[in-house]
């Protein structure tokens, strides 16, 4: 277990709670886009 | 297909597979073998997860879909990236604590034997059949267009991977699959490139999507709601993609091996990390794409001749039989209508576009005023489109006829159609392999996970015998080969399987993956509650689910299948408790 804790060292970010905001974050932008698409072509 | 697409096809098949072999090259253990001795980087960590999911049913019907339904298959997709963090946060530190093989070996260290037994056995037997599943959805497709002997082209599309993946195991998987999505990519880049270059000059990206818009393509978001309320029946919106598709994401990635077996052979806890949210950053935009070249083919075929029925193949049949003389005259009259449609089709885009058709009057050439010939033309295009839809239901319903026992469903063929027809000779070579490089990354995955399961789960737990390091090897590799087999196997039972192969895919997963992500719901997150009671109510839940999908068949249910994920995962979590409540609490330990 220490060995793992050891290598989880988190890219980019001070903690791992930052990229999942990024990935949801980006899901929640990507759903506006697809929604402005939508409306804008249809 | 010509020699030069033979020529592309054959090199890439064969290289790929001399790939693997070379990179396949590791340590003589079930570390090495299923593992890769932990040694892979988060990039392909990604790259592998990315090309485990994405089949060649994946590349062949997403533009069909997008071309007949729309967009909207892309919110199937929207539970994934959040899947991903509550896999991060909960599922994979624990299997990379326990330094397991398979996800199921934590089971019996949370409950007892029967559940992982049981869970794994579930594995074995969904991952096994729609793994066959997945060989012969191509291969018809592929033996239809192209005119290819069935069994020989199913023992091609899971056969020659079998190679590579038998001698290499998990990184032979990796490195081949790193390759096949650059290859995928760069084609289906390519054939995107194709479809905007081959529109008329007048028609850039903004006015094809303007058109596949106008006709309802561009859907991408909808929310299932009419007059009537929620439709709880309609497969594809928000809300059904972001809880079914979470569910269904959950389950997939967390608990089916083929996807655990990927991201266990990273580095480290981090590197496992990074490569699924990578994963979550890039599938919905990736899916996005695929489906956008549906709608640019369909845009194209606003301008060009689109066939009355995409699978030539049934069309031979209907000229085989009694309709045959009728057959003849729908051609001729949907050539007419089709001509009609063109005509009009490019004279209205005129005034969307920028520059001139030729041989198309630019204004009314009666001297009428140009918004009367506009409306005009108009009614003729719908005229024309509905005559059109008359043709091609016609050849519906006569392929339904049961004295003919066709296939009245053309989606997965309209992208293949389209690539044999207009593109040049050498690409439709490379498009035929990236369907090849498809199936093989997602299959040589899944082989590696079966065989995993088979002995880490079976052999080596009920074996009453201590198995060698050699002899583990060994026998991990006949695992490999034996499923390999079994899968064209089963591939070529399933011919007959016929329609919609995409959700015959899904929907036997969604039969499964619910209860089993249930278990590991339990198992996480209700630590009070032991083996009996979830083995107990995973049995219940998944025959009530059977049921459901039964009943739902049939149409006495109205449910989607995204939601039988929803159905069976919470089942399992609140009859479990249940169980648990009546039998009295239990306290587990850590694990």
């Amino acid at each position: 277990m220490n060995e793992d804790t050891q290598k989880d060292e988190v890219p980019l970010f001070k903690k791992w709670s930052y990229w999942y905001a990024l990935v949801i974050g980006f899901l929640l932008l990507l759903i506006l886009f697809f929604n402005f698409l939508t409306k804008h072509f249809s | 297909m010509s020699w030069p697409d033979w020529i592309v096809l054959s090199v890439t098949l064969l290289g790929m597979v001399a790939y693997g072999l070379y990179k396949g090259r590791t340590s003589r253990d079930m570390d090495g073998y299923f593992l890769s001795n932990r040694t892979v980087p988060w990039y392909m960590v990604m790259l592998s997860i990315m090309g485990t999911q994405a089949s060649a049913v994946t590349f062949l019907s997403a533009p069909g879909q997008a071309y007949t339904d729309g967009m909207r298959f892309v919110q199937y997709y929207f539970g994934l990236p959040l899947a991903m963090v509550v896999l991060c946060i909960t599922f994979v530190p624990v299997f990379h604590r326990l330094k397991v093989y398979t996800a199921y070996e934590f089971l019996e260290q949370r409950f007892d034997l029967r559940t992982r037994t049981l869970t794994s056995f579930l594995f074995l037997l969904q991952r096994g059949l729609s793994t066959g599943i997945s060989i012969s959805a191509p291969s018809i497709i592929l033996s239809s267009l192209l005119g290819w002997d069935i069994l020989w082209t199913n023992i091609f599309m899971g056969g020659l991977l079998i190679i590579y993946t038998v001698m290499g195991g998990a990184k032979a998987v990796a490195y081949t699959q790193q390759l096949q999505l650059i290859i995928i990519f760069t084609g289906m880049g390519i054939a995107g490139y194709m479809v905007i270059h081959r529109l008329p000059s007048h028609i850039g990206l903004s006015e094809a999507l303007h058109l596949g818009g106008k006709a309802g393509k561009l859907n991408i978001i909808t929310t299932g709601i009419s007059e009537k309320g929620f439709d709880w029946n309609d497969r594809y919106n928000l809300l059904s993609g972001v809880i079914g598709g979470f569910f269904l994401a959950l389950s997939y990635f967390g608990t089916d091996q083929s996807q655990v077996g990927r991201y266990l052979t990273a580095r480290s806890l981090s590197e496992s990390r990074l490569g699924l949210l990578m994963n979550g950053l890039v599938k919905v935009p990736m899916q996005f794409m695929i489906l956008l070249l549906g709608v640019l083919v369909f845009s194209f075929y606003q301008f060009n001749k689109e066939p009355v029925f995409f699978n030539q193949s049934q069309l031979d049949l209907l000229s085989k039989s009694k309709y045959k003389d009728s057959l003849v005259l729908v051609n001729r009259d949907y050539d007419a209508a089709e001509a009609e449609r063109i005509k009009e089709r490019s004279w209205l885009s005129i005034g969307a576009g920028r520059g001139t058709v030729a041989g198309v009057p630019s204004q009314g050439s009666d001297g009428r005023d140009l918004a009367v010939s506009r409306q005009q033309a108009e009614d003729r295009l719908h005229a024309s489109e509905a005559k059109k839809a008359g043709y091609k239901a016609t050849i519906r319903r006569w392929l339904n006829d049961r004295q003919v026992g066709g296939d009245d469903n053309d989606t997965n063929y309209i992208f293949l159609r389209f690539v044999l027809d207009y593109l040049p000779k050498g690409l439709i070579g490379l498009l035929i392999a990236v369907i090849f490089l498809a199936a093989w990354g997602s299959i040589a995955a899944t082989l590696n996970s079966l065989s995993s399961c088979t002995i880490v789960d079976f052999h080596k737990r009920f074996s009453q015998k201590e198995l060698s390091t050699e002899r583990e090897y060994r026998l991990s590799r006949m695992y490999t080969l034996f499923w390999g087999i079994f899968c064209v196997a089963v591939a070529q039972l399933a011919y007959n399987l016929g329609n919609s192969l995409i959700e015959a895919v899904n929907v036997l997963g969604s039969m499964f993956y619910g209860v089993i992500l249930g278990i590991f719901l339990v198992a996480f997150y209700r630590k009070k509650v032991g083996g009996v009671a979830v083995f107990t109510s995973a049995v219940l839940v998944e025959i009530a689910v059977i049921v459901l999908t039964i009943l739902s068949r049939k149409g006495i249910v109205h449910l989607s299948f995204l939601w039988f994920n929803v159905v069976g995962a919470i089942g399992v979590v609140l009859l479990s408790e249940a169980i648990q409540w009546m039998q009295g609490t239990k306290t587990v330990g850590k694990y």
